[in-house]
């Protein structure tokens, strides 16, 4: 599997890189800049990018404008974001434009070796992952106000969470030692408690399943 | 442009037609002139000195108290004058031949004296501040108009064939007739105790206006006893002969006092057009206040401004001030200048019976005053940024300090105990793989932990989703953020400049985390929006209120940091009925 690593820091890369080649990546390329990491990306498409959301020149969120660009103009080219800030804003903006082979990871994941791997692969096989950090963010401003969500159980708020961060019914069945069954039980209870409307699109659902986290489609923002 | 703001100027009867002086002061003259005819040709009666020196004695009050009567209208020294001049004649009824006339020039012999004790006493305001004072002046009253008609007709002497009389009695009438004396003696030696009194308490000023009369008032009250004592001691001839002669010359000592207190007055006025030329344009402030002290012979004399755009008044170094209310022993002059209150006077309350010096005196300082005014505007402004400079820096500093111990206290020392913790799995690498592994997982717990502790750190320092994406974003993720539930209304929309951004964002920051440490509050509604160019936020809780500014609340930091941006912060915190700031900020 190709990566290509976007990321001002080189103590970090190169870390990354190591670690990744030990795990049977290959790192085409080495970048400090989205400039770089674009023209790099141009020249010889990877199977996935992992940007870091803070690079020269201004060092706020030039990664996440890069990744932008590259799900337009390489939507076949998984991108991983890691993030040193805990914004769900940005999270949605990254999934908006598809949430196929996407992520958004806060930066600290990268000491965890295997979360960090499955959340590669994860976006290398076209599905989404979401920070749990940012998800339980999401959710908890969702239960401070009187809403739907309060109506959950507490295995069924789990379950949303794992949906939240990208995981298909299969995979949260493994993270919580429940049956296919139980899990599609869980699903559909939380969709119709909470008015959300289905789909068998895990990329699909879990956009949608954020952006009612948001509650950005209800008008009244809150 | 000089207002006199303490007087009673529209007192009813202050604008009335001078008849009432006029007339008195005519009537007065009229029957000094008949005294003066009618005792020159009394058979045996008093030399042609003594009496031209009597009608002069109670004319000179006539003309003098009917002058400070038209001059100030408002002022009763003028026509208690009066009432002396005229009372001082009710004597002379005793020289004609109607008994009904002799009865009344007898029992009213001495009423001048009721008239004058109280002009005395009330000098020069025409008031009486005091209880002591009403009930001296009262009892005199009662004495001079009471006494000899208690005498007279209870008492009378053996041979009286008076009108009225009741009953008759040598002895008794000598008895009661000393008694008489002695008391009006005794009523004279009060009456000078008290205005050496009012003269020993009052202020420069005070003393200065009551000093004709205090001087004055000694020889005419020494002469009143004289005048009582005979019956008491009994006077050499000599002496006794002397009385009739002296008492009329004591006696017009006092309008002579006045008039000199008129003419010392006039002087100060003129003095004023000095004032000016010592003050020229841009006088030292200080020197501004000690000339007028001088002018107006108040060394208390204090100078208030009135500055734009601030309610209430300032001293010249921008302090706020009040001005002395009606009770107060203090009193003061405001100073117009175009129909607007400019600055004031602030003096001795004994002034006022001066107006006149004061308007001329403050008006020819107006220049300087109005000068001075706009330094002490300087002043306050500057004052009130220097303050908040001085907060600005130690917000800085207490911001620096904190981070410095976050720091210290967060993330170094979780890194330190990780550099342990790795050491020691260094040191068990090879014999004890197992705990090595333990000491490896611990170490990474804590590198997460100081990782995430340095996250919050930074954005709690500058957000980046401010810089990248607006106040709105920001707001947004702040609310989403906060431990108490946040409804939001950010419809700023657009971008504005940097300093204003982060002034909100940190203002909604600071009044969130009060909110959730002191408010007990179930919610909050935060609402940013733009209107005129000017950045409106609002923080509603509904809490339990009672915020103030000052204490730990934080909120001064907050108004100087607004106030840096020319912005405005006001604040509602009524007791159990939830706190409401709102602040505005220029986005020009």
């Amino acid at each position: 599997m190709r990566v290509i690593l976007a990321d001002d820091s080189v103590l970090l890369r190169e870390g990354l890189a190591r670690m990744l080649s030990e795990s049977g990546f290959e790192v085409v390329a080495q970048v400090g800049d989205a400039e770089a990491l674009l023209a790099a990306v141009d020249a010889d498409p990877p199977d996935v990018c992992i940007v870091d959301i803070r690079m020269p020149p201004t060092n706020t969120t030039e990664g996440l404008r890069a990744a932008l660009h590259l799900r337009v103009h390489h939507p076949r080219v998984a991108v991983l974001v890691l993030s040193q800030y805990v914004e769900t804003r940005y999270a949605m903006e990254l999934l908006a434009q598809g949430a196929d082979g996407v992520g958004y990871l806060l930066k600290d994941r990268v000491g965890d070796v295997s979360e960090l791997l499955v959340a590669l692969r994860s976006v290398v096989a076209g599905r989404s992952v979401i920070d749990p950090t940012v998800v339980s963010r999401l959710v908890g401003r969702r239960r401070r106000q009187a809403d739907p969500v309060e109506t959950l159980t507490a295995r069924e708020r789990e379950v949303l969470g794992q949906m939240a961060q990208g995981r298909s019914n299969r995979a949260i069945g493994e993270r919580l030692f429940l049956s296919p069954k139980t899990v599609e039980a869980h699903v559909s209870a939380i969709f119709s408690k909470l008015g959300i409307e289905d789909t068998a699109d895990d990329n699909r659902r879990v956009l949608s399943v954020l952006t009612w986290l948001r509650g950005d489609g209800e008008g009244a923002r809150s | 442009m000089v207002e006199a703001a303490s007087l009673p100027r529209t007192v009813p009867g202050a604008h009335r037609p001078a008849v009432l002086p006029l007339a008195a002061s005519l009537v007065g003259i009229a029957i000094a002139l008949l005294a003066l005819i009618v005792d020159l040709h009394r058979p045996n009666g008093e030399s042609a000195a003594a009496i031209v020196l009597h009608a002069a004695g109670g004319l000179t009050y006539v003309l003098v108290g009917g002058a400070a009567w038209l001059r100030r209208p408002h002022n009763r020294t003028g026509a208690l004058m009066v009432a002396v001049g005229l009372a001082w004649f009710v004597q002379d009824l005793t020289h004609l031949t109607s008994p009904l006339a002799f009865a009344l020039g007898d029992f009213f012999f001495v009423a001048y004296f009721g008239f004058l004790g109280h002009l005395v006493v009330a000098f020069p305001s025409g008031r009486l501040e005091t209880r002591a004072d009403r009930v001296v002046v009262a009892a005199g009253y009662l004495w001079a108009l009471g006494g000899n008609l208690f005498t007279h007709v209870l008492f009378a002497p053996a041979g009286s064939t008076e009108l009225l009389v009741l009953h008759r009695d040598a002895t008794q009438y000598a008895i009661f007739d000393a008694i008489q004396q002695g008391l009006d003696a005794t009523l004279c030696v009060t009456l000078v105790a008290l205005v050496v009194l009012h003269y020993m308490r009052g202020t420069p000023p005070a003393r200065r206006a009551i000093g004709p009369a205090a001087w004055a008032s000694g020889p005419m009250l020494l002469a009143a006893i004289l005048l009582s004592l005979p019956g008491v001691i009994g006077l050499a001839p000599g002496v006794e002969n002397a009385v009739p002669v002296l008492t009329p010359i004591a006696l017009a000592s006092l309008p002579l006092a006045f008039v000199f207190g008129l003419l010392r007055s006039r002087l100060a006025v003129a003095s004023a057009g000095h004032l000016v030329v010592e003050l020229g344009s841009s006088p030292p402030p200080e020197r501004i206040r000690d000339a007028l002290a001088e002018t107006l012979h108040d060394p208390s004399l204090a100078l208030a401004y009135q500055v734009p755009g601030r309610e209430g008044w300032v001293d010249a170094e921008g302090r706020s001030l009040d001005l002395p209310d009606r009770r107060s022993s203090r009193s003061f002059t405001v100073l117009e200048r175009g129909g607007v209150a400019v600055a004031a006077l602030i003096h001795d309350r004994s002034l006022e019976n001066d107006p006149t010096l004061v308007e001329v005196v403050a008006g020819a300082a107006a220049l300087a005053i109005e000068n001075e005014r706009l330094q002490a505007d300087v002043r306050a402004r500057l004052a009130e940024v220097t303050e908040s400079r001085a907060r600005l820096v130690t917000v800085a500093d207490q911001e620096r300090r904190r981070l410095e111990r976050d720091l210290h206290d967060g993330a170094q020392q979780r890194l330190v105990a990780l550099a342990l913790t790795l050491s020691r799995a260094g040191e068990r690498v090879d014999e004890r793989p197992g705990e090595t592994r333990a000491l490896l997982a611990d170490g990474e717990r804590q590198l997460r932990k100081a990782l995430e502790e340095l996250r919050r750190l930074a954005a709690g320092i500058r957000p980046a989703i401010l810089s990248d994406a607006g106040l709105d974003a920001a707001l947004e993720s702040l609310a989403e953020d906060a431990p108490v539930p946040v409804t939001l209304r950010a419809t700023v929309d657009c971008r504005l400049p940097d300093q204003v951004e982060a002034a909100a964002y940190f203002a909604v920051c600071e009044l969130l985390t009060n909110t959730a440490k002191h408010a007990r509050a179930n919610s909050v509604t935060v609402t940013a929006r733009l209107e005129d160019g000017r950045l409106r936020v609002e923080v509603r809780d509904d809490g339990v209120g009672g915020a103030q500014f000052g204490g730990g609340s934080g909120l001064n930091g907050l108004v100087d940091r607004i106030a840096a941006l020319d912005g405005q912060l006001t604040l509602e915190s009524p007791e159990g009925n939830g706190t409401r700031v709102e602040f505005e900020l220029p986005c020009a």
